[in-house]
């Protein structure tokens, strides 16, 4: 029998049809790669936050092929000689051998931080987007929610990480967290034992502390983002009021080829801003904080920047302890309300947002279509009221170090804080709503008479009016036909008129060319320039 | 803790339990001590009593009368006759020991411009020999403490040990204050620990040994001698001189509350600004 | 999937269903027909140049070829950095000192670069295109509904459990045990009675004369050299610890204390303020005053001294400690003051503590008497 020649070209064809043969996918696959998403670029905000995942995940497997989480009593005997000799426990001269004596170890422990830093930032901006945008709502509570332990999760990740090298620093941070669950009413000291194994610090809890940083709250985020992932994949994304979008449909680009290109460029940039700012700036130099000692403390002992509005809310709390006159006396410490019902109210608030607004306008119809901040006034206001609350509290974590670099008084810091947490929310509140409404006023008075010309017309009977370009149709007098709102965004310039978007060409600086000279819609065209005469002065 | 000087003080130690005197005796010792430094204070303040004697009958030294000078034109206002402080305005310097005066003068928080929470760091008024010439006036005055001449810093070569030790030390005693990098920190109501990146080996030592404005003493029985220049070696050595291994910028070496801030400067920016680019019209 | 819908979104052109077979078409007629079996309709997909090789796509196409060689250049930078580069650093200012820096900012602009030039790509060469996909969002049919809330009420009908309620009984009884079960190990294993013992660990530190054969504690330093009344300067302080094996480390995480000798004046107010409290009367030692280093709050050493007002501070959280006054808490978020240490002398001239602290030392709980 003759051996049939082998016909390259046809490889990928005859590999694709086995595979369907076998895996039926070729039907499924279609539907899959054949979705549309629309394009903004406030919709990437939450990729930022997906590519640094990945980034932790590959540089945190690097890490933990180092590290050692024992609390073991060693001498350090490395190669950075202001801690020879120096007792430690086994996980901190662990870090420093990762920093010291691992050729590019530093770097990956630099680029783990940062990336952390950067998941929580973007998970941060990305809910803000999500929030201000209304796209929390129906059908999306469920993703909303989702969003909220996200954050939680990525919060303990970012606490049991920033514990486990075990330096000065970190014992600081543990010594709070373990004060924290002391406060707690009557399971604080059961709860803070059994965390600890017994008396704090004991010589457990870094052990535990990595199970949890490496497999179990990895685990979570990572079925979580995979479920995050799968349902904005099955509700499809949102997207802006625009020509051609309405609720039951996605305009856009299809995922290939061009979006998923897209994508894959993003997440080198995203990649490419960690390596930089890890080989750029100093993080958490733990070499100068020393092993952790309990009698020992550096100023400005603060936690990561997602932690921070937790520890500015336990600064900013008044000294009010509750006496519980009940036998021997019990005590509720003032530490346990910013620590556990803050925090506690901090994350549950948001999940129960939705279901909140949904009641109160009794909307239960779902939406795809996104509202800008200004035509949800009273949300943009909620927001950043909520906002500006995170702001002060994250800012007075920080107080200490704000204080003595810009020479103000700490105790001054601490009060600004404390009558900022309560005055400001409301007056940012009333501001931001009244800007919405404001915004909302110009567009609507846009649309009702026309983009404003800047030329001024002197009617015969002497009065002075601005003339006014119409957006749209004329009735018999040349007056506009007033258009209806839209919720999007409506041209305020001559030259951007019929632009879906304000669509000025170029990064920095306009490609377009500016239009020469207004001309005034009002009257009839004006013939060309040819046939002007030149107003000269008569001589 | 291998350096010698805690061996130092368990000699020390060992010479006291053999002679431990009984209780009787450690009394009447007590006592006798007491009237000693009753004579003697009584002494200190007849020899200085304003007007008791002459003050020309005082033997003050060619360079101490160059400082009596500079003292009667610029810290007299304050500090009243002979040093002896006037009330509410400036305490008296009978006895601060040079090593006070060339701190305070030296690093320019004397003289004052103002009565403040605490007297600020700016460019000294008087140059190195005046505020010798000063110290030294204050010395014969009052006595007290003084910078050890010769080199405040160990070499880390000769004296491995050293930089660990002066580690040690910093963090149990000054970083509290001045923060794991010596980058300072704050205080309550407006004051604060100055940074540690400029001072001079003997401003630092002449800070630890008297105490300025806020911070405790660390007197030679705290720390000895050998342990302050184990510190000043840590500061200049791992905190003045040493390039981060970490990066090209050390933000300043406040911990997480700078790096925050750098994560949306730079980090959040730069992406954010990539993403306006990705999803702009092209 | 295989049914073609059509005209759902009114912008479609065509409901008839195209061969995909038919060999006249062109792979992106077949790409346009399997878009609109999935509802897509491709609205416009157009060049971004006029005609083919025109003078600005070929610019581009320079461009993005520069930065993937620009990109390839810095990784290959990285890699020699990475192997040539000398990585030790060292005290002082030494080339190792830029070794994170060099490996960051070449791997940082390899991949910056090769991202803007997937993305310069994507963005520029790329058609431009606008398609429009329905959503189906409609909820499933009355139909759907109806059988799958018939199919799981069906199934627990034929389970029969309301019919059989010895059977729910006997659900209820045997799987609570076992869902207990499951649990008690996890939470079994983690429980400590934190008030276990004669020498529960929330009132006790190292300074217990029990943990000391009853023998009264000194105070030591951090090498364990114990101290003398003239080992603290006026205005000084010092940290001390309790002198018993491992005082000074993590394992007697409660015992820190600051030994603070106060000016003459400063003594007396304190003295005065300590003998008229039930507690501190007589804790002080001469002008000698010793006050837990753990803060009342969160733990955290308050220990930022302030020798003439007076104060402790705690770096943590900003309280603020009146030392002259029983180390009442005047700032902050802490609400009781710092437990005193009651100091004496012992018979060789060293400090010691006359007992354990008399308050609970560490952050505030629950159970505190």
């Amino acid at each position: 029998m003759k051996r049939r020649k082998l016909d390259l070209a046809q490889v990928p064809a005859n590999i694709g049809k086995g595979v369907d043969d076998r895996f039926q996918a070729a039907t499924p696959l279609r539907g899959l790669l054949n979705k549309v998403f629309p394009d903004h670029w406030s919709f990437l905000l939450g990729e930022i936050a997906l590519f640094s995942f990945v980034v932790l995940l590959l540089s945190g497997v690097f890490l933990t092929l180092f590290f050692d989480p024992s609390m073991r009593e060693v001498a350090y005997d490395g190669p950075y000689t202001a801690l020879r000799g120096t007792e430690m426990s086994a996980a901190y001269a662990s870090s420093l051998h990762l920093s010291f004596e691992v050729r590019g170890g530093l770097f990956m422990r630099q680029m783990h931080h940062w990336a952390a830093l950067l998941f929580m930032a973007s998970i941060v901006i990305h809910m803000a987007r999500v929030f201000f945008t209304g796209a929390f709502r129906k059908p999306r509570e469920a993703n909303w929610t989702i969003g909220v332990i996200l954050f939680l999760l990525g919060f303990f990740a970012g606490f049991t990480g920033y514990s486990l090298p075990d330096d000065g620093l970190s014992g600081t941070g543990l010594r709070i967290a373990s004060a924290i669950m002391l406060s707690i009413p009557v399971i604080g000291t059961w709860l803070s034992a059994a965390v600890f194994g017994g008396e704090y610090p004991g010589e457990l809890i870094i052990g535990r502390f990595y199970i949890a940083h490496v497999l179990l709250i990895p685990g979570g985020l990572l079925a979580l983002i995979a479920a995050h992932l799968g349902i904005v994949f099955k509700q499809k994304h949102t997207q802006w009021p625009g020509p051609m979008r309405t609720n039951d449909n996605v305009v856009g680009e299809r995922m290939f080829p061009r979006y998923a290109l897209k994508q894959g460029g993003f997440f080198m940039a995203v990649f490419g801003t960690i390596a930089l700012m890890a080989g750029l700036f100093q993080i958490n130099p733990i070499w100068l904080f020393g092993p952790y000692r309990a009698a020992e403390v550096s100023s400005a002992s603060q936690p990561d920047w997602y932690v921070m509005f937790m520890d500015g809310l336990v600064r900013l709390m008044p000294a009010w302890q509750i006496d519980i006159p009940i036998g021997d006396g019990y005590v509720i410490p003032p530490l346990f309300w910013p620590a556990v019902v803050g925090l506690g109210a901090l994350f549950t608030l948001p999940m129960l947002y939705p279901s909140m607004e949904a009641r109160r306008l009794k909307d239960h119809k779902s939406h795809h279509i996104l509202q800008r901040p200004r035509d949800a006034p009273e949300r943009t206001g909620v927001g950043a009221m909520a906002f500006t609350f995170f702001m002060v509290a994250t800012i007075s974590g920080a107080n200490d170090v704000i204080a003595d670099k810009f020479h103000i008084s700490l105790n001054a810091m601490t009060w600004a804080g404390r009558i900022g947490l309560i005055l400001l929310p409301p007056l940012a509140y009333y501001i931001s709503v009244r800007i919405c409404l404001g915004l909302q006023q110009h567009d609507r008075e846009v649309l009702a008479h026309g983009v404003e010309t800047g030329i001024i017309r002197r009617l015969p009977n002497g009065k002075f009016e601005e003339v006014h370009q119409p957006l749209g149709p004329v009735d018999d007098h040349g007056h506009p036909l007033p258009l209806d709102y839209a919720g999007w965004v409506v041209p305020k310039k001559m030259n951007r008129l019929g632009a879906l978007a304000p669509a000025v060409k170029g990064f920095f600086f306009p490609v377009e060319k500016p239009v020469e000279a207004p001309v005034s819609p009002a009257v009839p065209p004006v013939s060309g320039p040819g046939t002007r005469e030149e107003i000269t002065s008569g001589r | 803790m291998t350096s010698d000087t805690p061996a130092g003080r368990r000699f020390r130690v060992f010479t006291r339990r053999r002679s431990a005197p009984s209780r009787a005796r450690r009394r009447i010792g007590a006592a006798v001590r007491m009237l000693a430094a009753l004579a003697l204070a009584g002494g200190v303040y007849t020899a200085f009593a304003p007007g008791a004697f002459a003050e020309d009958d005082r033997q003050l030294s060619t360079a101490a009368q160059e400082g009596k000078a500079l003292f009667d034109n610029s810290c007299i206002t304050c500090h009243g006759r002979n040093a002896e402080g006037v009330e509410g305005r400036g305490p008296s310097l009978i006895g601060v020991g040079s090593a006070s005066v060339e701190f305070q003068v030296g690093t320019g928080r004397m003289p004052m411009t103002r009565q403040e929470a605490q007297a600020e760091q700016k460019r000294p008024v008087f140059d190195e020999t005046q505020t010798k010439q000063l110290g030294q006036y204050i010395q014969e005055l009052g006595g007290g403490p003084e910078i050890p001449a010769g080199s405040l810093t160990k070499d880390v070569e000769s004296d491995p040990e050293a930089l660990s030790n002066g580690g040690e030390l910093f963090r149990l005693n000054c970083s509290q204050c001045h923060g794991f990098g010596g980058a300072g920190g704050a205080l309550s109501s407006g004051k604060f620990a100055p940074s540690l990146h400029d001072p001079t080996a003997e401003q630092i030592y002449g800070a630890m040994l008297t105490g300025p404005q806020n911070m405790p003493v660390f007197g030679d029985n705290e720390l000895t001698p050998s342990e302050k220049q184990d510190i000043i070696t840590y500061i200049s050595l791992q905190l003045q001189e040493d390039t981060d291994p970490g990066g090209l910028f050390d933000l300043g070496g406040y911990g997480p509350s700078t790096e925050g801030l750098a994560i949306f400067v730079v980090g959040i920016t730069l992406l954010v600004f990539a993403a306006l680019w990705i999803a702009g019209k092209s | 999937m295989t049914v073609t819908h059509g005209g759902s979104h009114g912008t479609s052109t065509g409901t008839e269903p195209v061969d995909v077979n038919d060999p006249k078409l062109s792979r992106f007629d077949i790409v346009r027909e399997g878009a609109r079996r999935d509802d897509i309709e491709i609205v416009t997909y157009e060049s971004q140049f006029d005609g083919q090789n025109s003078k600005a796509e070929k610019r581009i196409v320079r461009n993005i070829a520069l930065l993937f060689l620009v990109s390839g250049l810095f990784a290959l930078a990285f890699v020699v950095a990475f192997i040539v580069w000398p990585w030790r650093a060292e005290l002082g200012r030494s080339m190792g000192d830029y070794f994170t820096p060099v490996l960051g900012i070449t791997l940082g602009l390899s991949l910056f670069l090769l991202g803007i030039a997937i993305l310069a790509w994507a963005k520029k060469l790329l058609p431009h295109e606008v398609s429009i996909q329905d959503r189906h969002n409609q909820p499933s049919s009355d139909d759907d509904r109806l059988i799958t809330g018939q199919t799981m009420v069906y199934m627990v009908d034929e389970l029969g459990v309301q019919r059989r309620p010895l059977l729910k009984g006997a659900i209820a009884l045997g799987l609570a045990p076992l869902g207990v079960a499951a649990a008690a190990p996890l939470i079994g294993g983690l429980i400590e009675n934190p008030h276990k013992g004669d020498e529960p660990m929330m009132y006790h530190t190292g300074f217990d004369p029990v943990s000391n054969n009853g023998q009264l504690v000194r105070l030591t330093r951090q090498d364990g050299s114990p101290v003398r009344p003239d080992d603290v300067s006026v205005g000084g302080q010092i940290t001390v610890f309790p002198g018993i094996p491992h005082g000074a480390t993590n394992e007697h995480a409660d015992s820190p204390t600051l030994l603070v000798h106060l000016r003459a004046d400063d003594a007396e107010r304190t003295r005065s303020a300590a003998e008229g409290d039930e507690v501190n009367k007589g804790g002080m030692w001469g002008n000698y005053v010793a006050y837990s280093k753990i803060c009342t709050h969160a733990g955290c050493p308050a220990s930022l001294y302030e020798q003439q007002t007076n104060r402790l501070l705690c770096p943590c959280h900003q309280s603020q400690f009146l030392i002259t006054d029983n180390a009442r808490p005047i700032f902050g978020p802490a609400s009781r003051r710092l437990p005193m240490l009651p100091l004496e002398v012992d018979e060789e001239g060293f400090f010691v503590a006359r007992s354990d602290f008399r308050e609970a030392v560490g952050p505030d709980f629950w159970e505190r008497p």
